[in-house]
């Protein structure tokens, strides 16, 4: 590469202001491994292909559409769902009315892994983190007065995704809209549940076979509608830097490429409904860069595949800004923080865009909050003129860079997992699992010791009131439900429903299409459990396998480890005087499968020199604490995102007390409304880390605990 | 912990799970007011011990263990055995901390009344991972258990412990991961009763019964340790539950002929005998280590026998006649 021919004259003036030490000092490493200089110039743009390219010709860097926003902005398309259907129906007519422009339904936990609402597992989690829908009946309710072959619908469902999609398409059938004319998204990626959130219900092999059925259904009868929705959004959310981000994302869609075309079927048909959905966070330039690289890679990895249908190779997607990235404490200045990333997701070239609520991190928005989320992107559309030019930072010499960082950087992953066989077979190894655990560790480790700054957290620190205006739903929700199977299972016809969810084991075990047989099911007003547990049958229920890893998050301490030093000598002292380490259990309860935390806290802990414990995913209170009693550890750490801890952590501490584990104490830890923690130090639990705890601090408190008790 | 020995002794003798807990937990104490507590109990409890079937598993991490473990557990549960489970985590030598995730592996095992399993970190105990584990082996069986797994990881000293206190010993492999014996000591296939060859499914199958044929083989080489039993090769799937039945009844039918041929008590006698020499030549070196003479000339002499002033030999004498001083 050769130099600008002023560079020296440059380099000369900033080694003076530096006061004589060089410029290449204030070089930064990104977490993904590039190295950021101070100054960019045209010269570090040589023999890059992807430089000068067109909006929407190929490679796409710069596009999937010719003119972009100066044409038609982005869709704001606003995530939500809540409670029963029917207040979910509520506000997104109210959404509706004040400018959002997509429909996007979040679902509660029981329905993402096939249970009704009466089941015994998830009485925690009805209606929580998402809206509880049991069959066809709340569907209607869920889409009442919003006419489905106008809207365009957005559904995040991949573990029960069949009886949810055909839930939607026979709601449209009786609204009077054919499934022809349905347009919108299901997510129905269910490779990345396997990576992190864990809703997932079958092993993978038949869960593709899922796919593939219900990419090949449809290609044929519903032809503006896309199929899968690839998500690299839950990666970064669990700690994935912007190249694995990119590198498992893309490598995540290659694998439903590949086994779409194993069906036999055209690679026009299907890839050109295939769409993407990737997580924009704090790192400004870098997520620009990151889109721009995605569609590139998408390109380069579709080619050899020869499609005649140019829309085959353009990566369309969706954008939504980081809820990882948002505290509790200062909350309002997550209105800064989601606007900057709304910038970035734009600036990158999104064709829609979900932007949280400032008051995520500790529960579901309001209307308030909601409002002034929506009226983010509203406001950069319509006041910032940002919209006139297509891809304005094309041609910016740093952000040129960056994107050919994230091209290579992304790329030799991707050849890594094709070297393991796909993606699948490299999920099978537990290897993108624990690079994103790794990163999310080191992430940590930086934040714990001030390292990335977290205005409100580990800098400028505020003693004020945390937000009290926060969204509950109570456990009325969970006896309405129940209560509203009790009448549907009464009044419909039984026989007809058992002939239905026998046809579907049969398709299960057979090759009929299980779209098409589930279609059947729900018509006859069959539930969303008997219809995954019809499956069941055949396909098994997928139990993960836990990987950890250790010493990653010490060793991004350096040479710096006089708080892990002094932690490690607390722990040995309560060893010396105790006969034993301080032993605790990490448990997630519930259906709530976002581990990326616990995992996080688990490692560090036994860095910190604890014995812990993890327990299986998805366990009943009862089964933590027969685990915490035969493992006799000190306490038991809960960790909860999805809010069922107002219903979970009093049923441990009985179960504890029940099996004679009184002794046992019960931190917790996550997503914890302020408001919550009274109720839960009442229940008797002796510690609560709402977001943003530093896990040093955690420890420190959790010794403290155990110490009074055994001091 | 306050703890009354005829509390625990009842309450162990009648299952109870909460005091079955905390006596593992005074076996694996570094303290030595916990352990003679546990000391106490135990003695009370040896009546009691001796019926289960002990049963260890080794084999390299990634190999399947935990899934093994919570196929054959599942399997026994339901033909009416209680089982426990004693799994040996290593610890960080540096931080001190451990990680026990084996739970999540047998999901349904440790929900499971009628199982208790208890991963143990490896570190911070007297007398090691050998005499927790094996002390931890003879309450379980004091309080009902009947079949009692001990895992191990297949890489250290631990599977010939773990050998020395079951009997009997099965060792898990993969089938083409490489190298025939996977990094596995040789050694290890010497002290295997069976070896399984796991994850014998889909594709694998194949591969499956080319290492069963392999490692036939490879053990006919060796001189079996009993007359009346040359150790068999299996294949299992852990995963799709096939193969495990039959793993099953080799233990048994090993159990039949090591009885009638009276060799399980001999076994058993002479295991009681080499653990007792090894807690002797352990608590030998305990106590040189401890001994203040010792510990006040060792330096000195350490630096001598360094720089060569002195022989080995006589400075091993001089340190060993300090212990003759009270």
């Amino acid at each position: 590469m050769t130099d600008h021919p002023q560079k020296q004259k440059w380099t000369d003036l900033a080694t003076k202001q530096l006061k004589g030490k060089s410029p290449d000092t204030l070089d930064w490493m990104t977490p993904e491994g590039i190295r950021v200089k101070p100054l960019y110039t045209a010269e570090d743009l040589e023999g890059m292909e992807h430089v000068n390219t067109l909006p929407g010709i190929a490679p796409f860097v710069r596009g999937p559409m010719a003119t972009m926003y100066s044409g038609r902005p982005w869709t704001i398309r606003q995530y939500a769902g809540f409670s029963t259907a029917r207040e979910s129906n509520e506000f997104y007519r109210k959404n509706l009315a004040a400018g959002q422009k997509g429909l996007s339904v979040a679902f509660d936990l029981a329905t993402h892994r096939g249970y009704d609402s009466d089941h015994p597992r998830v009485v925690g989690d009805i209606g929580k983190a998402g809206v509880a829908v049991d069959s066809v009946e709340d569907m209607k309710i869920l889409f009442d007065k919003i006419p489905l072959d106008e809207m365009s619908v957005s559904m995040t469902m991949n573990g029960a995704v069949l009886p949810i999609l055909a839930g939607y398409i026979v709601a449209a059938e009786e609204q009077g809209v054919p499934q022809e004319k349905l347009t919108g998204t299901i997510q129905n990626d269910i490779l990345k549940e396997y990576l992190t959130r864990n809703t997932y219900i079958y092993p993978p092999t038949p869960s593709m076979r899922i796919v593939s059925d219900i990419i090949g259904y449809c290609s044929k009868h519903m032809p503006k509608y896309n199929t899968v929705s690839i998500s690299g959004y839950h990666m970064m959310e669990a700690g994935a830097n912007s190249v694995l981000q990119t590198a498992f994302t893309l490598a995540d869609g290659l694998e439903y490429v590949k086994a779409a075309l194993a069906t036999g079927m055209d690679i026009d048909v299907f890839a050109p409904r295939l769409s993407f959905f990737f997580g924009i966070g704090m790192n400004f330039f870098m997520d620009i860069a990151m889109l721009r690289a995605a569609r590139f890679l998408w390109h380069e990895l579709i080619k050899p595949f020869n499609p005649k249908n140019v829309q085959s190779l353009m990566l369309r997607t969706h954008c939504q800004t980081s809820g990882w990235s948002l505290t509790q404490q200062d909350p309002y200045n997550n209105i800064i923080r989601t606007t900057l990333e709304c910038m970035s997701a734009v600036l990158g070239g999104t064709q829609s865009l979900h932007t949280n609520s400032f008051d995520e991190a500790v529960g579901l928005p309001t209307n308030f909050s909601a409002r002034i989320a929506r009226n983010t992107q509203i406001l950069v559309q319509e006041e910032s003129q940002v919209c006139h030019v297509v891809d304005p930072l094309g041609g910016s010499y740093y952000v040129e860079a960056l994107t050919d960082g994230i091209i290579s950087g992304a790329r030799k992953i991707i050849t890594e997992i094709q070297a393991l066989g796909g993606m699948a077979k490299a999920i099978e190894t537990g290897m993108p699992k624990l690079r994103i655990e790794e990163s999310a560790a080191r992430k940590q480790a930086r934040i714990d010791q001030g390292l990335d700054v977290i205005v409100g957290v580990n800098k400028y620190k505020i003693e004020e009131k945390p937000l009290e205006d926060v969204r509950e739903v109570t456990d009325a929700v969970r006896v309405e439900q129940v209560e509203r199977l009790k009448e549907l299972k009464a009044k419909r016809n039984a026989v007809e429903v058992q002939k239905a969810l026998e046809h579907i084991t049969r398709c299960a075990e057979g090759d009929g299409n299980l779209l098409e047989a589930s279609i059947l099911a729900i018509r006859a007003r069959a539930t969303v459990g008997e219809v995954s547990d019809a499956m069941e049958k055949v396909f098994g229920r997928f139990v993960a396998t836990t990987q950890c890893i250790s010493g990653v998050y010490a060793s991004e301490y350096g040479n710096n480890t006089a708080v892990i030093d002094a932690l490690r000598k607390r722990s040995q002292d309560f060893a010396d005087k105790e006969g034993r380490r301080p032993r605790i259990l990490m448990t997630k309860m519930g259906q709530d499968g976002h581990d990326r935390g616990v995992k996080v806290v688990a490692t560090a802990y036994a860095d910190l020199g604890f014995d812990v414990d993890i327990s299986p995913m998805f366990q009943t209170p009862e089964e933590t604490a027969k685990m915490a009693i035969e493992n006799d550890v000190h306490l038991v750490g809960v960790s909860s995102l999805a809010a069922g801890h107002k219903t979970l952590v009093p049923q441990l501490i009985a179960a504890l007390k029940a099996g004679g584990g009184d002794d046992i104490k019960v931190v917790v830890g996550g997503v914890i409304p302020p408001a919550d923690y009274e109720f839960l130090f009442e229940a008797g639990a002796v510690g609560v880390f709402g977001p943003g705890t530093s896990i040093i601090d955690s420890a420190n408190q959790t010794l403290n605990v155990l110490e009074k008790k055994h001091g | 912990m306050t703890v009354d020995i005829d509390t625990s002794v009842n309450g162990l003798l009648n299952g109870n799970r909460r005091i079955l807990a905390k006596t593992i937990t005074l076996i694996e104490s570094s303290l030595s007011s916990h352990q003679s507590l546990a000391q106490a109990i135990l003695d009370r409890l040896l009546p009691h011990t001796g019926k289960a079937v002990r049963l260890g598993i080794t084999g390299v991490p990634g190999v399947g263990k935990s899934s093994f473990i919570e196929s054959l557990g599942m399997l026994l549960v339901g033909k009416g055995h209680r089982v426990a489970v004693l799994a040996v985590d290593p610890s960080s030598t540096r931080s001190g901390g451990s990680i026990l995730a084996d739970k999540t592996r047998m999901e349904r095992l440790c929900a499971d009344s009628r199982a208790f399993i208890r991963p143990s970190p490896s570190s911070g105990t007297l007398g090691g991972v050998a005499r927790k584990t094996r002390e931890t082996m003879l309450v379980c069986e004091a309080a009902g258990f009947d079949v009692i797994i001990v895992e191990t990881v297949g890489v250290g000293q631990s599977e010939t412990t773990v050998s020395l206190m079951v009997d009997f010993f099965l060792v898990l492999m993969l089938a083409g991961a490489g190298d025939e014996l996977q990094g596995i000591k040789k050694g290890v296939l010497e002290l295997a009763d069976a070896v399984a060859i796991n994850k014998a499914d889909g594709d694998n199958i194949e591969k499956a019964r080319r290492a069963q044929r392999d490692y036939e083989t490879a053990l006919q080489l060796l001189r079996p340790a009993s007359p009346n039993w040359s150790p068999p090769v299996l294949t299992c799937s852990a995963r799709d539950l096939t193969g495990i039945e039959d793993i099953w009844s080799v233990v048994l039918k090993h159990r039949n002929i090591m009885t009638s041929s009276s060799e399980l008590d001999q076994n058993r006698r002479s295991q009681s005998l080499s653990w007792m020499w090894s807690l002797v030549e352990e608590g030998l070196k305990d106590r040189f280590h401890h001994h203040p003479e010792v510990q006040h000339r060792l330096p000195q002499l350490l630096r001598q026998v360094e720089s060569g002033m002195l022989s080995p030999t006589a400075a091993a004498c001089q340190l060993l006649f300090l212990l003759d001083k009270a």
